[in-house]
């Protein structure tokens, strides 16, 4: 038998290059309409990424991520990503997500009248997702 | 004429500006070596970004492209009304004619655009310095960032190019220029004068291959995803010119620097040499007199 097919993943930021060609089983992208699970000899497609959580599983390892919106490319078992940023789950600093988001939350519900509200209500996303990878990885301390 | 004690006195005040443009010297070498990381690493982004863009306007084709959401960002508009200017500068100086060379190319700039109204996006404390005093023109200054060198991110590229797109959206704008340093090697830098918006068409080059050899799925349709994809087609462009600007300062300063340090070296010996000379005559004279005034006793 021939060895399982798997996907090749790219994870590129603006800032560096953050992953690549990285062999996995199985990406799971926070898709604009809600999450998406990529198997190998999945259709070309492309896609815009809302600020969310990305897992991919390789092997048994299962690593998760915060990505704050981008687009991926899905094109013969590659899947690219382009986030606007990536952090890894175990280096999110939970404190401080916290703190951000306490912040955001408070300048929304201030309504200033100058305020951006689309801007303060994206930093409102950013902070929860980050908030929420780092509650993903509590859960779950067994990973690395 | 200066006396010993002057001439000592001053010998160590260029020791000591030495010293200050040496340490300068080697602080921009070694942050010059991330900033040039920093654009190789902003690289693969880029030039990601502009595959998916050619790609995805072969799929759309010219048709469809004339009704999307992103054809705005190429139109070209009418040649009056307000027009938009971004300077990027450093916001330190004692790096040679760094800043001038952009002030005294955005003044031409200004030169050329007289009678319109001008919107400024202002990077950098020299260029915001600059145009605060400048009176007599109708400036607005919509958007200045200062202190963000020698650490600039995506989200400064982010939030100047935000704040660009929605004026130009709003049509407050139509088109922006942008002036800055471009990092040309370690020693030269150039001022370039580059047309950000609207977008040149040259970025949708015929795809390599026709479009039916993807055939690609989208979500969202195809027309919303190139809107979507050009704002940060744009915003890649800014950070590559914050950083391009960010390490063509630091080379700027680099030698800056090195000349300034030799001249101090320079002077230092040309110093000493001048206080040894002062003290061999004095010590000449000294011995004529004690020489002299034995032979007239012992005489």
């Amino acid at each position: 038998m021939t060895k399982k097919k798997r996907l090749l993943m790219d994870i590129v930021t603006p800032e560096k290059p953050f992953l690549q060609d990285r062999e996995v089983d199985f990406v799971v992208l926070p898709a604009e309409k809600g999450e998406m699970g990529v198997l190998p000899g999945h259709a070309p497609f492309a896609v815009q990424l809302r600020p969310g959580v990305l897992r991919y599983r390789e092997g048994s390892v299962e690593e998760t991520f915060a990505v704050m919106g981008g687009f991926a490319e899905i094109y013969k078992d590659k899947v690219s990503v382009f986030a606007e940023s990536a952090e890894l789950a175990r280096e999110v600093d939970e404190e401080r997500a916290r703190q951000e988001y306490a912040s955001a939350k408070a300048a929304l519900s201030a309504h200033a009248p100058d305020m951006d509200m689309e801007s303060a209500q994206a930093s409102l996303k950013k902070a929860a997702v980050r908030l929420k990878v780092a509650e993903l990885r509590r859960k779950r301390p067994g990973q690395k | 004429m200066a006396s010993l004690r002057d001439i000592r006195k001053h010998i160590s005040s260029v020791k000591n500006i030495r010293q200050i443009t040496y340490a300068m010297k080697m602080v921009a070498a070694a942050r010059i070596k991330r900033a040039q990381g920093a654009i190789l690493a902003s690289r693969p982004f880029a030039s990601r970004m502009e595959t998916m863009l050619t790609d995805l306007y072969g799929e759309l084709g010219e048709e469809n492209f004339r009704t999307s959401p992103a054809y705005p960002l190429f139109e070209q508009r009418k040649d009056h009304g307000p027009i938009g200017l971004c300077v990027i500068t450093a916001d330190k100086g004692l790096c040679g004619s760094f800043n001038n060379n952009i002030l005294k190319a955005s003044l031409a700039w200004l030169a050329r655009h007289r009678g319109r109204k001008v919107r400024l996006a202002l990077v950098g404390r020299k260029s915001r310095d600059f145009f605060r005093r400048l009176k007599g023109l109708d400036l607005e200054i919509e958007i200045e960032l200062t202190g963000i060198f020698p650490k600039a991110g995506y989200a400064h590229a982010e939030l100047l190019a935000g704040r660009m797109l929605e004026t130009y959206a709003d049509c407050t704008a139509c088109g922006y220029t942008v002036i800055y340093n471009e990092f040309k090697s370690m020693m030269s830098q150039r001022v370039v004068e580059a047309q950000l918006l609207p977008l040149s068409r040259h970025i949708l080059r015929d795809p390599s291959c026709g479009p039916l050899c993807h055939n690609f799925a989208f979500e969202p349709d195809k027309a919303e995803f190139l809107g979507a994809l050009l704002p940060r087609y744009v915003k890649a462009q800014v950070y590559r010119i914050l950083l391009e600007s960010q390490a063509a300062e630091l080379a700027a300063r680099m030698s800056a620097m090195e000349a300034a340090s030799n001249n101090a070296l320079d002077l230092i010996s040309d110093l000493t040499l001048k206080l040894n000379k002062m003290r061999q005559t004095m010590i000449t004279t000294e011995l004529n007199e004690i020489v002299g005034g034995a032979e007239a006793l012992g005489g």
